[in-house]
């Protein structure tokens, strides 16, 4: 059961925002679920739970 | 040396110190003659690991029967205890004394010039998919249980039998792309040698057994090697079927205990059924489990497949980012014996050239400290991704030159100004950063791209005539990593509507991870921006590989509509809002252009 944490992401080139499950430690490349651009700002925390 | 684990890689190439930690086998290998007599004696039965549980071995053991050295072993968290002794058997029979219950791990060191990381791979276990029943029924086994079941070494004897009622099967089926080619559980590579493992397993049932029907569900049969193409038809000369389509259901009869098979045969567009009697799962192949520390040790990075990353995949690649390092087999990549055998062949070459010249010669793009402006924080060695800076609490960093691959991480991290990048300098840069905003930067779109990836990406759109505004003006750096904060905010100072910072894309780093602090500094740029009243989206970060011209143009023109968003009273009030703190850097760059 790895922790992850609810993590939200705005798109600095277009502005999307979104939120995505991140699993303790992960290192990977983020890119805009809508237009594909790698600015991706990680906002803030959010809600911290277990998931599978 | 066998039986023995590394736990620690210290130094640099020509340098490294190792400790190997050689585990207890609480028999001397140098007294036993292998006579077994202990095994005969010993009260204990586990599942052999080596034959896939499919027969037992003792407490005291020897692991496989090509073992190096061919002596017993004892597992002493199997065997019955030793302090106090409660059983002793194998010690009362051993004629030779060769079985000492005191036996402890040793820590061995050894100073080395060059590693080779050799350290294999790990079958998929495919319990996760139990769709093909794996978990759920007896007579379905994977291709390594299967090389078990038909050896002459394995527990049958090389009379192949199905595990539920030890009868030889009649019709086998081999399912194809087991944990491998299926992005839904994180595997999206292909194995590499499933398919002929397949087709040679098909030609050995043929040979022992010609009334064998084989039938093959694949979705692509990759014989690409030499040989591999005869070998593949000679397998379908011999009968065996090969149906394009993978199951997506396994059922078994219970009163015969055959697996009823469904596919779609692709081919011919029809539903098909099968009754087999026996069906193996062809498993691919994943990194080994704790191939992680080995990357700590030798500060190594991996691909997104999980796979050793090399330093260069065309031209160096059994090179490993860290100078010194050499990868042989499976840990870089999945491939077969000949490819495995050539790799290493190849890393001992590279490793033995390497020793044989006594000296190592680097490029001269190695960082640089100036003892008197380094406040002894030690930043520089925590980001090095090499670990070629040395550091002590209360010391003076120092470069290690022949580690040191000239990524300029660590010098865009000094906040003293006590570090510069050989021809790569704060002074050269931000020099390039005042020559290209002189005039009209309203006009520009600043770009700073690594030498390997994005630079090259720019290139690749050039060369292929693909059409994006001219606004852009790219500035090279070794990494995007060099690129430091103070760089960026000077590119804003100068006017700049727009700054893009570039690099290679995760995995393809060519400095192990450098890029990873890329991001954590854009993301301290776009804070520092909000809080001076700065639209953070004017800095932009994109990864853009040499191959992806396509993705370089498409940026460019995302970023001149970015830019013709940015206002001349935009541009004067960031220049008026960064222009409060000017750094040390900026101040010398000034200075040096005479400005």
């Amino acid at each position: 059961m790895a922790e992850t944490t609810l993590e939200m992401f705005r798109c600095m080139m277009c502005g999307h925002e979104y939120q995505e499950q991140v699993p303790k430690g992960e290192d990977k490349e983020r890119s805009c679920p809508k237009c594909r651009s790698n600015s991706i700002r990680h906002v803030k925390k959010r809600v911290s739970e277990k998931g599978s | 040396m066998t039986f023995s684990e590394v736990e620690e890689v210290a130094g640099y190439v020509g340098n490294f110190t190792v400790k190997i930690r050689k585990k207890a086998r609480y028999v001397d290998p140098k007294l036993c003659n292998a006579c077994g007599e202990c095994a005969k004696v010993c009260p204990v039965a586990k599942p052999d690991e080596y034959q896939m549980g499919f027969s037992s071995r003792k407490a005291i053991y020897i692991p496989f029967p090509q073992a190096v050295p061919c002596s017993y072993i004892l597992n002493m968290g199997d065997c019955l205890g030793n302090n106090p002794i409660a059983c002793g058997k194998c010690s009362q029979v051993c004629e030779k004394l060769a079985i000492d219950y005191d036996d402890r791990d040793e820590i061995v060191t050894r100073e080395v010039g060059a590693v080779i990381v050799a350290v294999g791979l790990d079958v998929y276990d495919p319990t996760e998919m139990d769709e093909y029943g794996y978990t759920r029924f007896d007579n379905v086994i994977t291709s390594m249980e299967f090389e078990r079941l038909i050896c002459a070494g394995g527990p049958t004897g090389g009379h192949f039998v199905r595990p539920s009622d030890h009868q030889r099967p009649k019709r086998i089926g081999f399912i194809q792309c087991v944990g491998s080619r299926n992005p839904k559980i994180g595997r999206p590579y292909c194995s590499n040698i499933c398919c002929m493992n397949t087709v040679k397993d098909t030609l050995l049932l043929a040979d022992h057994y010609p009334d064998v029907e084989n039938v093959v569900f694949y979705q692509d049969i990759r014989a690409f090697g030499k040989s591999f193409e005869d070998m593949f038809q000679r397998s379908k000369q011999a009968g065996t079927r090969y149906v394009r389509g993978l199951p997506g259901d396994v059922e078994e009869d219970p009163r015969t205990r055959n697996l009823r098979v469904t596919v779609e045969n692709t081919t011919s567009g029809k539903l098909e059924r099968h009754e087999l009697e026996m069906l193996v799962l062809s498993v691919g192949v994943q990194p080994p489990k704790d191939l992680a520390k080995i990357c700590g040790l030798l500060t190594l990075s991996k691909t997104s497949d999980g796979f050793l990353m090399e330093s260069h995949p065309k031209l160096k690649p059994v090179d490993a980012p860290t100078r010194g390092v050499f990868f042989a087999g499976f840990c870089e990549a999945p491939k077969d014996i000949k490819d495995s055998v050539c790799q290493a062949g190849a890393a001992a070459s590279r490793a033995g050239a390497l020793l044989n010249a006594g000296q190592v010669h680097v490029e001269a793009i190695t960082s640089r400290i100036d003892e008197a402006a380094c406040k002894k924080c030690g930043l520089c060695a925590a980001v090095c991704p090499f670990g070629a800076i040395l550091w002590k609490k209360g010391e003076v960093a120092v470069v290690v030159e022949a580690a040191c691959a000239g990524c300029g991480s660590c010098g865009a991290t000094c906040q003293f100004g006590a570090i510069s990048m050989r021809h790569f300098t704060d002074d050269q840069l931000l020099a390039q950063v005042h020559a290209v905003l002189a005039d009209r930067p309203q006009d520009k779109v600043f770009v700073f791209a690594c030498n390997w990836c994005s630079y090259a990406g720019g290139d690749m759109a050039g060369i292929s005539r693909m059409a994006y505004p001219s606004s852009n003006r790219v500035v090279r750096t070794m990494c995007s990593a060099r690129v430091s904060e103070e760089m960026v905010l000077e590119a804003f100072r100068c006017g700049a509507p727009v700054v893009l910072v570039s690099g290679c894309h995760y995995a393809d780093c060519h400095y192990i991870n450098a890029n990873r602090q890329t991001v954590k500094r854009v993301h301290r740029l776009w804070d520092t921006l909000e809080k001076a009243g700065v639209r953070p989206e004017r800095l932009q970060l994109e990864w853009i590989s040499a191959a992806e011209g396509q993705k370089f143009a498409k940026v460019m023109r995302q970023l001149e509509e970015l830019r013709k968003t940015v206002t001349p009273e935009e541009i004067e009030h960031t220049r008026r809002a960064l222009k409060a703190k000017p750094k040390k850097a900026a101040e010398r760059a000034a200075v040096a252009i005479g400005g």
